[in-house]
């Protein structure tokens, strides 16, 4: 498995630097992001928003915080459909549909370069952030910061095959996840902590796995946080993980049955 | 007699026989659901059925090929057999491995080579894509590699092989197809219209390639889904000619020349002039004429084609029905229907049986 894990990564890899122009004009597009946060958080100043006080109050730091981990949260969410999809539009799902390894481990190792560039990305943003932008990581709880990444990486594996179970089914979702995703930002703080929304909102956003993770990665990073500090967002965290990976593997396997029967997995 | 899942009754399950390597045994094959009146009745309107009670035995180092015109259900039984789709009903064995129930271990002993040009990735090299499909398909490290430089060699294309896919002809491509398909060295490989879209000289490149493969290996099962009558005729051992979903008839290609009557009769064709309104001979098998047709040609000629019995009577017939009202005949070319006709009159039959079927129930 690892070999094929592997060939995967090679593949992906050796396409994405066939595109050299894109490949790097991404990263640069990273970094410039991070100078608008940097100048939106000088605007505000530091200790402005007393709700930013769990984090240490300095802005860039919560935001840069909130990016880097949406970052995973959107691969995890939207690679697995976009892989079957174009699989789909290029007409290569029928020859990977040929292979005798399960449909769903071929879906994970097709994100696995995804993940690699997300993880640098994480990275990138947080030593970009500390030496252009000052910002402090000298306390962080790498095991927390581990444990919560990891979690967040499974949680959204399970929501993201549970999406591109639908994607095999109704083909084009790309308005619904638009929806989704921008209600996923919105409710669990990604920019600005949830506490500043209404009651409800908040309420609402409690049941977002993506505010657990936040919350969680913020207070290990800026914080120093335990795991022991953090049962609370690392047991939710589990349970959220377990429930969508068993909803994302059963789901997908679903669709593709239902593909297989009315003959539309390789139709777009 | 077995109910099939659909409600419908299909023909007995057999026991898989050692010798056969493919087995179809029954399979329907119906797009969308049935409704539940349908199910209760066990009717169903008959427009969605892609395939319909199909049974087919195909013994260890045949090449069977499939024929029908578009749209008979062809490439649904590839599909079929292949795991890419799941039949509606009836069960089949690759290799004794029954595909619906262990499709991951049935795709081990197959291999799927398709005319779908786009299912590469076009940028990565030749060597690359059929390292990675090695790989997917669990080929073992070891002999991965050999292979893919095996396959590279055996089809001409080692010269090219770290360029990258989109820079291929289609003929390349054609041939990376045929490279993927048989990468895990498979017991039975299936061709789904290998040479489509093809140049003559490409096209005979491959029907060669695959003729010699076929002698290096004897034990290897092929089936050959297409609709190039000629191709069938070279390479195939048997075929099987579907329409409407259901196998109109099955054997070699002179066991069906000789099933279907035109053993014994003769393809002529006459160029004639000053033929206009003469009156022909209509059809009639008792008198030697099978079939009569005349076209005009833009030269003020017309050709008369004719099947007529082999003894003469039937041209013998047409010749003095032309020169009694003042025609000349020009030419004529005589010989034996080709398969590509014969395979024609066979689906007409069938249509027509079909639409008068259709009338009756109505």
């Amino acid at each position: 498995m690892l070999r094929l894990a592997y060939s995967f990564f090679r593949r992906d890899a050796a396409i994405a630097f066939s595109y050299r122009f894109a490949f790097f004009a991404q990263f640069t597009g990273n970094i410039l992001l991070l100078g608008l946060l940097y100048y939106v958080g000088q605007m505000i100043g530091p200790r402005a928003l007393p709700s930013l006080d769990r984090y240490g109050g300095n802005f860039l730091a919560f935001a840069l915080v909130g990016v880097a981990l949406t970052d995973t949260v959107m691969v995890s969410l939207i690679s697995f459909g976009q892989q079957v999809r174009e699989a789909q539009t290029t007409g290569t799902l029928e020859a990977t549909l040929m292979s005798p390894v399960p449909l769903w481990v071929i879906l994970i190792f097709s994100s696995l370069w995804n993940y690699f560039l997300s993880a640098f990305r994480f990275a990138l943003y947080l030593v970009v952030g500390a030496f252009l932008y000052g910002l402090h990581l000298g306390q962080a709880h790498m095991g927390s910061v581990l444990i919560i990444f990891a979690l967040t990486v499974l949680c959204f594996m399970g929501a993201g095959m549970a999406w591109a179970a639908i994607v095999l089914v109704i083909k084009r979702g790309e308005a619904l996840m638009t929806l989704i995703v921008t209600a996923v930002l919105v409710l669990s703080g990604v920019i600005f902590p949830p506490s500043v929304l209404p009651g409800w909102l908040q309420s609402l956003g409690a049941l977002i796995p993506l505010t657990d993770a936040l919350d969680g990665m913020r207070i290990a990073l800026l914080q120093g946080a335990s795991p022991a500090e953090l049962a609370g967002p690392i047991g939710r965290l589990t349970v959220f993980s377990i429930v969508f990976l068993l909803l994302g593997v059963i789901g997908f396997d679903q669709a593709v049955r239902i593909g297989r029967r009315n003959g539309s997995l390789t139709q777009y | 007699m077995t109910t099939a899942r659909n409600g419908n009754p299909s023909s007995a399950l057999q026991p898989p026989d050692a010798a056969v390597s493919v087995l179809v045994e029954g399979v329907s094959k119906r797009y969308g659901k049935m409704r539940q009146a349908e199910k209760s009745t066990g009717r169903d309107v008959g427009r969605m059925w892609a395939l319909r009670d199909v049974s087919l035995a195909v013994k260890k180092g045949e090449m069977v090929g499939l024929l029908g015109p578009n749209g008979a259900g062809k490439t649904t039984l590839m599909k079929c057999i292949a795991t890419l789709l799941e039949a509606s009903a009836g069960r089949i064995l690759v290799e004794n491995i029954d595909v619906a129930r262990e499709p991951l271990q049935a795709r081990k002993k197959m291999g799927l080579v398709t005319c779908d040009e786009r299912s590469f990735y076009w940028r990565l090299s030749a060597r690359e894509n059929l390292r990675f499909f090695g790989a997917l398909y669990r080929v073992p490290r070891r002999a991965a590699d050999g292979r893919v430089e095996e396959l590279l060699e055996a089809l001409g294309l080692s010269e090219a092989a770290e360029r990258p896919y989109h820079s291929f002809s289609t003929g390349m491509r054609q041939k990376m197809a045929i490279a993927r398909g048989l990468l895990t060295d498979p017991e039975v490989v299936l061709y789904d219209e290998p040479t489509r879209s093809l140049d003559p000289v490409s096209t005979q490149r491959i029907r060669e390639w695959i003729r010699e493969s076929r002698a290096r290996h004897p034990e290897k099962t092929h089936i050959l889904a297409t609709n190039q009558l000629t191709e069938a005729e070279q390479l195939c051992d048997r075929v099987i000619i579907v329409n409407g979903g259901r196998i109109v008839v099955q054997g070699t290609v002179p066991e069906i020349r000789e099933r279907f009557g035109e053993a014994d009769q003769s393809l002529h064709r006459l160029v004639c002039e000053g033929v206009e309104g003469c009156d022909l001979p209509p059809a009639d098998p008792d008198a030697g004429v099978w079939e009569i047709s005349m076209e005009r040609t833009g030269d003020g000629a017309a050709v008369i084609r004719l099947v007529a019995d082999q003894r003469g009577e039937g041209l013998s017939l047409v010749l003095a029905a032309i020169l009694r009202q003042g025609g000349r005949v020009l030419r004529c070319e005589s010989g034996q229907a080709s398969f590509d006709e014969v395979f024609c009159r066979i689906i007409a039959r069938e249509q027509t049986a079909a639409g008068a079927a259709a009338e009756v129930a109505s």
